[in-house]
């Protein structure tokens, strides 16, 4: 049995470990290409941006004298911020363990949750299906002890990982303060800017969702149990999805608020930032962005996963493939309306982002309308 | 809470005319009602079919002549799609091109916060709705009386915060399909005769406030309702 288990979280490692590395710098280079055939240009390869990463840890750093030790330790520490983000929050539908305590803990939430399931009255044909599928859950689960589709990762707490981004932004904008050049600083004035504006939007759907889950915990929101209660809530998880969509499109300072592809200073919002560092640090800078990119796409993907899946219900096999495939899907698209609009004004961005809050405040309706 | 199809287009109906309230944009206005006309028309076919209305129409002459015999809800709700989801944004969108305006400043409110007050006022006719004293008791007409409600409401903010008269042209296109979306969920259909006056009605409203519009254009140089009062030769 736990020999089961051991070989079972080694292969879901691998997978992760591989998709983590590898996968972010393809997103990347799906949206570059994706601009390019659109403006009818051939366009680098999907896998450029990769290959920009290696030469850049290759190349030598440039140090401005001005700067403090806060410069050179950023990069690092929002690299080590953004991969424990991406070990803790359920971005794919497979997750490894990392602590030992947690298949116990979630053999008892799911054993909880099917205790409340079972004292509810079968009414039509509908819950009779959802029950079959609970029960064959249950046998997987108790089959092998875990399957390779649980998330068994705990403590990603919702605060929590709203505000690790916050702390991963928190130096982002010190450093670019503590190079001392002018465009740093209005970048920086400008991020907290938009962080301030879209942080309503992410905790309000997070929290709507962890409402609707009656838990504040991100991976037993996400989780594939059919005892989950927000498991049929596809109006939820779509609105939610939308919400977040827009909202990581202003955190990733995609096109409608930031152009990532400017050569015009006034203009930049997250690249003002980093126009000082170069070489390996630059790298790290980069790797942590489109990181963060895979992560805030992910979680939108779930949401859509999971609104799918409340409507249709699909094997689980498919389910980790679609978690993957989604995460190409989405940048695609983002590609697509990087294309088709134009940057907006700096006074018309809270509209823009005025909309992403309205979705998350329909989650928030919607939540509470399941709870009562 | 699992919503069915039937609530779903109606929640989804007032959830588009909520997100027009958020931008100025004129043209993405148009293409908003555009949607939100064409998801009352498939609630309208929906709620027909589930009635049972299907019937074949009575004017055999019209549809009859072509071969054509199609249940009554469904011709209504094609000429509601048509007429109201697709020619009245294309007419309105040809008035805006005649008269050169592209968007508008809103007066009272930002457009950002209108919008997140008309979904504050979706979660208040959601408590409205349940003291509605109804015809028939059950969550579908509740569900259909709270989109109904959001209508009106989304559709008297745009008339309030909006300057341009195109735009109060817009609320009041929204809250009459607020009203058309309420009779419809809380009777379960209605005659053909009245839904056909309803929609000439709305129709030639729509004719005359786009003629007038020009007027004003020609004798004020500008469609801004708030400044209607100076008085000129």
């Amino acid at each position: 049995m736990t020999q089961d288990i051991l070989i079972l979280n080694a292969c879901k490692w691998i997978a992760f470990i591989i998709v983590l590395f590898v996968s972010p710098p393809i997103l990347l280079g799906l949206v570059r290409k994706t601009k390019a055939r659109m403006q009818g240009r051939v366009g680098a390869r999907v896998t450029q941006p990769l290959h920009d990463l290696l030469k850049l840890l290759k190349k030598g750093e440039t140090l401005s004298s001005v700067t403090s030790w806060i410069f050179r330790s950023t990069s690092v520490i929002n690299f080590a911020v953004m991969l424990l983000i991406a070990v803790l929050t359920p971005w794919l539908s497979f997750k490894p363990q990392v602590f030992e305590h947690e298949i116990p803990y979630y053999a008892a939430a799911r054993a909880k949750s099917a205790d409340v399931k079972q004292h509810l009255p079968v009414v039509d044909g509908l819950s009779a299906k959802k029950d079959a599928a609970l029960a064959k859950d249950l046998a997987v689960s108790t089959a092998t002890g875990v399957s390779f589709f649980d998330v068994s990762t705990t403590g990603s707490d919702i605060f929590l990982i709203v505000y690790m981004f916050a702390l991963a932004r928190l130096f982002t904008v010190l450093a670019a303060l503590d190079a001392g050049s002018v465009f740093g600083g209005f970048g920086a004035s400008r991020e907290v800017t938009l962080a301030l504006l879209v942080e309503p939007a992410i905790v309000l759907a997070f929290a709507s969702l962890g409402c609707a889950a009656h838990t504040s915990d991100l991976n037993l929101i996400f989780s594939w149990t059919a005892s989950n209660p927000i498991m049929d809530l596809a109006p939820l998880w779509f609105i939610a999805g939308f919400a977040l969509f827009l909202a990581s499109l202003v955190e990733l300072s995609r096109m409608p608020v930031d152009d990532p592809t400017t050569h015009l200073e006034l203009t930049m919002v997250h690249e003002a930032m980093i126009l000082e560092n170069s070489g390996r640090n630059l790298a790290l800078v980069e790797f942590t962005h489109v990181l963060k990119m895979a992560v805030l796409l992910g979680l939108t993907g779930q949401c859509f996963l999971h609104g799918f899946y409340a409507l249709a219900k699909f094997d689980h096999w498919l389910v980790a493939l679609f978690s993957v495939l989604l995460l190409g899907l989405l940048s695609i698209f983002i590609g697509v309306i990087e294309s088709a609009t134009v940057k907006l004004r700096w006074t018309k961005i809270p509209e823009f982002i005025a909309y992403s809050v309205a979705m998350s405040l329909l989650c928030v309706f919607i939540a509470i309308g399941a709870r009562r | 809470m699992s919503l069915d199809i039937y609530e779903m287009l109606a929640l989804s109906a007032a959830v588009v005319a909520i997100l027009m309230l958020g931008t100025s944009h004129l043209r993405l206005n148009f293409w908003l009602y555009g949607i939100h006309t064409v998801i009352v028309a498939l609630e309208a076919w929906w709620i027909g079919g589930l009635a049972g209305h299907t019937d074949e129409l009575f004017l055999p002459n019209i549809f009859g002549a072509i071969g054509l015999a199609l249940p009554q809800h469904t011709v209504e709700a094609l000429f509601f799609g048509l007429f109201k989801g697709i020619g009245v944004p294309i007419f309105l969108g040809s008035i805006v091109d005649k008269v050169k305006v592209e968007g508008d400043t809103g007066t009272l409110l930002p457009s950002a916060l209108s919008m997140h007050l008309a979904i504050i006022l979706l979660g208040v006719s959601y408590l409205l709705s349940a003291q509605l004293p109804v015809l028939s008791n059950d969550a579908d007409t509740k569900i259909g009386a709270m989109a109904a409600m959001s209508l009106v409401f989304s559709g008297m903010l745009l008339m309030l915060t909006r300057r341009l008269a195109i735009s109060q042209i817009l609320g009041f296109l929204v809250m009459e399909n607020g009203i058309y979306l309420f009779a419809l969920t809380q009777t379960h259909g209605m005659p053909m005769i009245v839904e056909m006056g309803v929609l000439l009605d709305v129709l030639v409203g729509v004719m005359i406030t786009g003629l007038l519009l020009f007027n004003i254009k020609k004798s004020f140089e500008h469609i801004d309702v708030t400044q209607l009062t100076d008085l000129r030769d």
